[in-house]
């Protein structure tokens, strides 16, 4: 079984090597794995990914034929289900940690976000909201619902960075801040 | 400047930098006091089931880089300060072990099968103390290995290898580190790929960056901060949210057992213990010197060799039903690791384990030391401060150590409470701290972005058996790999075959062949 699960995975590997190798370092780099300028030969831009690309193939082709004896690891549908759901949960709050603190300041008429992303509290009400939501959110993916107690959590451990971070560096941008 | 003169002035750079406060009229440094404050962060979340030392470095290290900015000044306090919670993470971890069954990290599990027997016993206290000493030891044993093997390593590397040497060095390295880390060759050398893959995207030399798809966000590149905390820590972090949401309905009742007997640790005891502790912080220290085999195999033949000498008088329990020798054993061979996995960090630049790739994290960071050969230059006629930094390193590391023999029991032993602390509240506030922390150093939320998909690729490699740590490795080497392999090539008058026609870096490179052909060849059991 775990030799059968193996090969898939070198086989999905080899594929891998092989677009790397053949596709992707080709086509996405401006020099070959070797260039000659008048008369003097250099190492392209394409050589150090194409050794990488031949780490992946070697690594496929070795995991094809070694048989490991150690306790059987593959990813099953309950894997896919759980990183479903953990991409729906850090999807929201990094949703809200990027646009709420814009939104409240455009609702509010507070001005341009980008003069006010160092001024509380419109710069701290995105960060607070979606980290909130990620801490409720992931303590109830656990839990199996959301709870009170993974509010109170997300909402403190949030304010708890904010004083960490914001309150005593002038210099400190909190998500999103900095890119606004 | 002499070499005793370098080691004066890395004590000195220690004791005499910048001040942060005085006791007593007298002067306490930033870097002491960042020592101390790391050892007693380290044993706190060492003893808190679902962190660890590399967690706590990593949150940590972008707080430290905001108070001490980047000048030279800031390089001591806060490698002091990541040098505190490895050493004081590696004692703290015993702590769940012992009391409650629960080993934080792999390397605890050992520890388990005697401490938590003893506990049961009555011996709890006992137990801590055991496991406390022979840490100590181990750990200050292999500090020791390490100030005196790594300058004259860095210097011999220096001295014969040219380089084609090199180039052919960091692929036998790297094969090395695939090969043996993990169970399988084969996954070890793709999550290599994997790492060099990532270490090239968005650099190289020409104008247009490669990989890059043409797009802004991928031309500059993977940074190291989202590279090593999103496959380290989130990746870690999303498989424990896993495990807990598919155990939600375990029970987490802790059974509580009374002390009960004589706990205290006597000459006696320590003169039977003693060969168990040398012993093992030897083998400790001899695995941690090799790149990337890691403390869980030291504590594994540690305890097996401590297993097989064991001889346990009429009445004393037998190795693995709560023998204070199986706790020495384990204890001292897991804490030697640290010191001597900075070994290669020091004298080669290649990182052993997690811990070393902070520690080069926090130099790259902060500039002003770039772990490798050149470090161990001693100039005369002027000042390598690079060389002062190392000695000032090795300094704050026999620190540590003082710290671990006086105050770092009494503290251990104070901090059972902590594995009460639920571990599905506590695993996402760290995410959001990690995340935080990452955005905080390079704010652009793409960063963020970066992190969770190698936060993900982290998870995928844990449950598909592939282990992470030759993914971080090659990422860290991909860059100087690149580097050497082009000046090679330039030096050698555009030789294709620069790595096989030197005597040196042929028997290097066919190194790397025989370690590749040695891993995968028919095993009669499980390694």
């Amino acid at each position: 079984m775990q030799f059968s699960r193996d090969r898939g995975l070198a086989l999905v590997a080899l594929v891998l090597g092989l677009a790397v190798a053949l596709v992707w370092v080709p086509l996405d780099s401006a020099s070959g794995i070797l260039e000659q300028s008048r008369r003097r030969v250099s190492v392209g831009d394409a050589a150090a990914p194409t050794l990488a690309a031949l780490f992946i193939i070697i690594g496929a082709l070795l995991l094809w034929i070694e048989r490991v004896s150690d306790e059987v690891s593959a990813l099953t549908w309950r894997n896919a289900v759980y990183l479903l759901w953990l991409t729906g949960v850090l999807g929201l709050a990094l949703a809200l940690m990027w646009g709420l603190g814009p939104l409240a300041a455009r609702l509010w008429g507070a001005g341009e976000y980008r003069l006010l992303r160092d001024t509380a509290p419109w710069s701290q009400i995105g960060f607070l909201c979606g980290g909130t939501a990620m801490v409720a959110g992931l303590v109830g993916l656990v839990d199996g619902r959301l709870s009170g107690r993974g509010l109170a959590l997300g909402l403190v451990s949030t304010m708890v960075l904010i004083a960490l971070y914001d309150l005593p560096f002038d210099d400190i941008l909190l998500p999103p801040n900095g890119d606004y | 400047m002499g070499a005793l003169d370098y080691v004066l002035a890395g004590v000195a750079a220690v004791f005499l930098g910048p001040e942060m406060f005085s006791l007593f009229g007298l002067p306490v440094s930033l870097a002491l006091a960042m020592v101390v404050l790391g050892f007693l962060t380290g044993i706190l979340v060492g003893a808190t089931p679902g962190l660890g030392g590399p967690m706590a470095m990593a949150i940590s290290l972008p707080i430290l880089i905001s108070l001490f900015g980047y000048s030279a000044d800031a390089l001591l306090p806060v490698m002091g300060f990541l040098i505190g919670v490895m050493k004081g993470a590696t004692v703290g971890g015993a702590v769940p072990a012992i009391l409650f069954n629960t080993p934080g990290t792999a390397d605890a599990f050992m520890t388990t099968l005697d401490g938590y027997p003893m506990t049961q016993r009555g011996q709890a206290r006992k137990a801590l103390k055991v496991a406390h000493v022979s840490s100590a030891a181990g750990d200050t044993f292999s500090d020791i290995v390490l100030i005196v093997c790594a300058p004259f390593l860095a210097i011999m590397i220096e001295r014969f290898l040219d380089l084609p040497e090199k180039t052919a060095l960091l692929l036998l390295s790297l094969s090395f580190i695939a090969t043996v880390v993990g169970g399988s060759a084969g996954k070890g050398l793709i999550a290599t790929g994997l790492g060099l893959l990532a270490a090239f995207v968005g650099t190289g030399e020409d104008f247009y960056p490669r990989l890059s798809f043409g797009t802004e966000a991928l031309s500059q590149g993977f940074g190291p901060a989202a590279v090593f905390l999103g496959v380290l820590i989130v990746g870690e972090l999303f498989r424990g949210i896993e495990d807990l949401w598919r155990e939600k309905a375990r029970s987490g009742q802790v059974t509580q057992y009374d002390l009960s007997g004589d706990q205290s640790l006597g000459w006696a005891d320590l003169r039977r213990l003693a060969p168990h502790i040398g012993r093992s912080a030897l083998i400790g220290t001899a695995i941690g010197a090799l790149p990337g085999i890691g403390s869980s195999l030291a504590a594994t033949l540690g305890y097996t060799v401590a297993k097989a000498r064991h001889k346990p008088g009429a009445g004393d329990p037998k190795m693995g039903e709560g023998a204070p020798e199986g706790v020495a054993a384990t204890e001292a061979a897991n804490s030697a690791v640290s010191g001597a996995n900075l070994i290669p960090v020091l004298s080669l630049g290649i990182p052993g384990n997690v811990a070393a790739v902070f520690l080069i994290l926090a130099a790259e960071s902060i500039g002003g030391f770039t772990p490798g050969p050149s470090v161990f230059r001693f100039t005369e006629t002027a000042v390598n401060p690079e060389l002062v930094i190392a000695f000032g390193l090795f300094t704050m590391m026999m620190l540590a150590n003082l710290m671990n023999w006086t105050v770092g029991g009494v503290f251990m032993r104070s901090l059972g409470f902590l594995v009460r602390v639920p571990r599905q509240l506590l695993l996402p506030v760290v995410l959001l701290l990690t995340l935080t922390s990452i955005y905080v150093e390079t704010p652009r939320f793409e960063v963020i972005l970066f992190t969770l998909g190698f936060g993900v690729l982290g998870y995928l490699m844990r449950r598909v058996g592939m282990s992470p740590l030759p993914f971080v490795i090659a990422y860290i080497l991909g860059g100087r790999l690149e580097e050497t392999a082009r000046q090679a090539f330039a030096a050698t008058g555009a030789d294709p075959f620069f790595l096989f026609n030197r005597p040196v870096a042929l028997a290097l490179m066919v190194l790397a062949l025989l370690v590749i052909v040695w891993s995968v060849r028919p095993k009669g059991e499980a390694s």
